[in-house]
């Protein structure tokens, strides 16, 4: 498949990220002064040793601030600068101008904390909530009555999980580029999926109106949540520096600090009680899950309700009664990452079933198969569940994994070998598309056709390599009828478009293309006219496709007169236009229909439509060592129609290949007083070339009729499938030590697994 | 900055071109050719020689330019990826979708250009060895596989 103008200029290492931006003469460079503990109080700074070092060296605090020193969104409990005390290891004290980055830095680590005075710090969720240290309030989730439906149980099982947080490792850290404006304001380039958010925030800090706060957000280097609402604060550093200074101020976080002092995704620990009847179908559930928040809101009380609502995960459960809590603790805030929430719920259902499959002597694929929903069921959250595909995908799946084959063939390796050990693992997945707060699904966007025919499509959307834009610019130039190639989509601007939404939860094209679409036809409408009169014909008669204009446009439903070229280009209907003064741009608008959902019942009807699939993973562990790999991974996935095939692949797969990172390999580790112990790439291990499994992706590719082009929404989802790689593991570890107790504290690292395999129980999480 | 040593002069060979430029005595290539040499294709990722965001090739080897004092480089031969100019790589990776957000890729094509270098037969092994030196955070690197194979084809070509 041919690819975009973008792609090339990528390959060609012309894409301008933040920091490749020229810089302007002048231009200051910040650095960061950190709290050196996860707790602590201090009297003030001696800024003297910094200031000594360059002329250009100044030093802003939080009394430097204009407005409200003041980053949180749902809750005000986040500072931009420390006042007197820190509640992490890595919370921001200082900012450090100096006229280069290096300079800036050697100025930042001369800068000393007075009267520092360590306080106890809390890293465990749980001893967080026994001293009553939550965020806002509990939330319950219930339908039936799961107390009197264990009574009908052949088999009641309770049990602990524990799942770890996540780096995101955007490979472009954080950063902003911040210019003062005349009106005391600033201009702001910053690395955000959410330039509005940014907007506000900055405008908060700086104490004037958001219209005097343009934030411009080109390609990200990556983002999968971490640039959500942690990216405001490093453009709101930037501006604050360059009102006070005058000058343009770059503020763009090395790689340890962007580990230290960055949200993550959350840790949890969970309790959880199952009922099954004999034959394995799940009768009732519950869950408490204990979210580490860590030490401010941000976006918790988002992300607690998408793991409340993926509680009984792929499955039809009659009665569910789960609570979530969020726990404040003395890490990093823990934010936004791909999945938000969903996946720590989810592995706790898959943790039960294994669980209970093992009592029963089952396959756990056996009761995941038999409970899988069904259309006309209802999530426990009372939506219906429509047009479901968990069987269509799970199916599909085992039967490309040959599932009963594979598993003859791990028996007999099994029986064959001493030392090494197969297992295998399937995944069912389905998982709500929408945002959790129903206010945020809705955007806009803004076109303009030029009058030589090139078009600009500007919608709230963030570009961050899962296609977005690519999307946008297929249906907008399959609307306006014109030319592929003469799309550009522009980069996001507050002042371009207003009030957007942040780039997240799966919905970017889902939302922005039907923005862009809106305004397209609006154009396109405006055009067929100008065609119409020109040619002297019905509008109804004129069709305009691929960059040319047509004659008798409905020729092929009525069989009558052929369809024919009426001689003019999209770019001389488009001059025709601009000649007879029409207007050749417009503003989109669109908002997702239908979503409710009422808090004080936790019912309702929050998202669109689910994606579903299937995944199933086999793995090999060396038992002397501890060590695994990963054979290999069959995906299903509940594409729809795709908009376009080759970006959706790669989503897939490099969702998957995120999940699977956390679920086996990548350990955040703190240590028992609170500091991040995993602070490099070197002490953080991500999967590489050599990690991957071979992979075998398929698309289920039934069409989505609730959505523009009938597609799916494609980011998150296939994250989930990582899942199957950690049971994977657990089923080859329990072949090696047959009839023990299954695990469940994810990542599954080959240093849990060899003291699964070295009879000790696996450590406990936050240790 | 009076504790630093004074910047040195040094000629190096950067995409073809003979460039005398000056450099601190701790100055890392990756600055050198960032902040010196205005040559932002080479990324920085890390600082840390972890993710080989920032790899370029000396003297036909792959370096991670954080990891090498720019005075190391005195007369050798560079190429970051503005000299590459449309390398059979580079529309491998664009056509195979071997990147997503894009931040890798200059590196990691470099890398590729070494390694193909070195095993111009197939060989999936070597590939993932001599590839999981460079972190890709968004591809799982199955677009890159393809990307390989399809750059191998087109050589032999």
């Amino acid at each position: 498949m041919k690819r975009n103008p973008d792609s090339i200029v990528n390959v060609l290492g012309k894409t301008l990220y933040v920091d490749d931006l020229p810089e302007n003469a002048g231009m200051l460079h910040g650095a960061v002064v950190l709290s050196p503990s996860a707790h602590g109080r201090y009297s003030g700074l001696d800024e003297s040793k910094a200031l000594a070092l360059d002329p250009s060296v100044r030093v802003l605090v939080a009394k430097d601030v204009p407005g409200q020193n003041q980053l949180g969104s749902a809750v005000l409990d986040e500072a931009l600068l420390a006042e007197g005390d820190w509640h992490y290891h890595g919370q921001v004290l200082a900012l450090v101008l100096a006229s280069s980055r290096v300079l800036a830095r050697r100025a930042a680590a001369r800068v000393q904390i007075l009267g520092r005075e360590d306080l106890p710090a809390v890293t465990d969720p749980r001893e967080a909530f026994k001293r009553g240290d939550i965020i806002l309030s509990p939330r319950t989730q219930r339908m039936g009555d799961p107390e009197a439906a264990y009574k009908d149980c052949a088999l009641v099982l309770e049990g602990r999980v524990e799942s770890g947080g996540q780096e995101h490792v955007y490979l472009e850290t954080q950063g902003a580029i911040a210019w003062p404006e005349d009106s005391g304001g600033a201009r702001v380039i910053s690395g955000t999926q959410s330039p509005a958010a940014t907007q506000k925030i900055v405008a908060r800090v700086l104490g004037v109106p958001m219209n005097r706060v343009e934030i411009e957000t080109r390609r990200l280097g990556g983002a999968f949540g971490g640039k959500e609402d942690q990216a405001n604060g490093w453009a709101a550093l930037a501006a604050l520096g360059a009102v006070k200074s005058g000058k343009p101020v770059k503020v763009y976080l090395n790689r340890r600090d962007d580990m230290l002092a960055t949200g993550k995704r959350h840790p949890y620990s969970s309790d959880f009680k199952i009922g099954l009847s004999a034959d394995g179908m799940i009768l009732a559930f519950e869950a408490d899950y204990y979210q580490n928040a860590g030490a401010a809101c941000d976006l918790s009380p988002a992300i607690l309700p998408r793991t409340l609502f993926h509680a009984a995960g792929a499955y039809r459960v009659p009665n569910v009664r789960v609570t979530g809590t969020m726990c404040r603790t003395n890490l990093v805030p823990f934010t936004a990452f791909r999945g938000f929430g969903g996946p720590q719920g989810l592995f706790v259902m898959e943790s039960a079933i294994e669980q209970a499959a093992a009592v029963l002597g089952m396959d756990p694929v056996e009761i995941q198969r038999k409970n899988l929903l069904k259309t006309g069921d209802s999530f426990h959250y009372g939506q219906d569940v429509e047009d479901a595909r968990a069987e269509a995908t799970v199916t599909r799946c085992l039967q490309k994994a040959r599932y009963e084959t594979l598993r003859a063939e791990i028996t007999a390796f099994n029986a064959a070998h001493k030392d090494l050990k197969r297992g295998a693992a399937a995944f069912p997945l389905c998982f709500g598309i929408s945002f959790t707060k129903i206010m945020m699904n809705q955007g806009g966007s803004l076109v303009h056709v030029y009058n030589d025919g090139s078009v600009s499509v500007a919608t709230g959307a963030i570009e961050m390599g899962q296609g977005v834009g690519r999307k946008i610019a297929i249906v907008s130039a399959s609307t306006l009828g014109a030319p592929l190639a003469s799309i550009r989509i522009d980069s996001t601007r507050t002042s371009t478009v207003a009030n957007t939404m942040p780039t997240a939860a799966s919905t970017g094209a889902d939302i922005n293309v039907m923005a862009a679409k809106v305004a397209c036809d609006e154009i396109r409408k405006r055009l067929i006219g100008v065609a119409a009169a020109r040619l002297g014909v019905e509008p109804s008669a004129v069709a305009l496709e691929a960059g040319r204009v047509y004659l008798n446009a409905g020729a092929a439903a009525t069989g009558s007169e052929a369809r024919r070229d009426a001689g003019l280009s999209f770019a001389d209907l488009v001059n025709l236009a601009y000649e007879q003064r029409v207007d050749l741009s417009a503003h989109g608008f669109y908002a997702t229909p239908g979503l409710h959902f009422d808090m004080k019942s936790e019912k309702g009807h929050p998202f669109l439509y689910h994606v579903y699939g299937c995944a199933v993973i086999s793995a090999t562990v060396d038992t002397l060592r501890g060590s695994y790999q990963f054979d290999d991974a069959f995906i299903v996935h509940d594409i729809a129609n795709s908009i376009d095939p080759i970006v959706d692949m790669g989503q897939i797969e490099g969702g998957f290949a995120q999940g699977l990172g956390w679920a086996a390999l990548e350990e955040l580790k703190f240590d028992d007083k609170g500091l991040l112990v995993s602070n490099t790439l070197s002490t953080y291990k991500l999967p590489d070339a050599h990690f991957m499994p071979r992979m075998d992706v398929e698309f289920y590719d039934k069409p989505n009729p609730t959505v523009v082009a009938n597609s799916k929404a494609v980011g998150e989802p296939p994250l989930m499938y990582g899942i199957a790689g950690y049971f994977a593991v657990l089923d080859a570890l329990k072949a090696a030590k047959p009839g023990k107790k299954g695990f469940y504290d994810l990542p599954m690292t080959p240093e849990k697994a060899l003291r699964f395999l070295a009879d000790d129980e696996p450590k406990e999480q936050g240790s | 900055m009076k504790d630093y040593a004074g910047p040195i002069e040094l000629s190096l060979r950067i995409n073809g071109e003979t460039r005398r430029v000056q450099a601190r005595p701790g100055d890392s290539l990756l600055r050198l050719l960032r902040e010196r040499l205005g040559l932002t294709g080479t990324k920085c990722g890390c600082e840390n020689g972890d993710c080989g965001a920032c790899t370029v090739l000396v003297d036909g080897a792959p370096i991670k330019s954080c990891m090498a004092l720019a005075v190391e480089c005195e007369g050798s031969d560079i190429l970051t990826i503005e000299g590459l100019r449309g390398h059979p790589v580079q529309k491998a990776f664009a056509v195979e979708n071997g990147f997503q957000c894009g931040f890798c890729t200059p590196g990691m094509i470099l890398n590729a250009v070494a390694l193909l270098s070195a095993h111009p037969e197939e060989d999936e092994e070597a590939d993932r060895e001599w590839m999981q030196s460079n972190i890709c955070r968004c591809t799982g690197y199955e677009g890159i596989r393809l990307a390989l194979a399809s750059a191998r084809r087109s050589l032999k070509d």
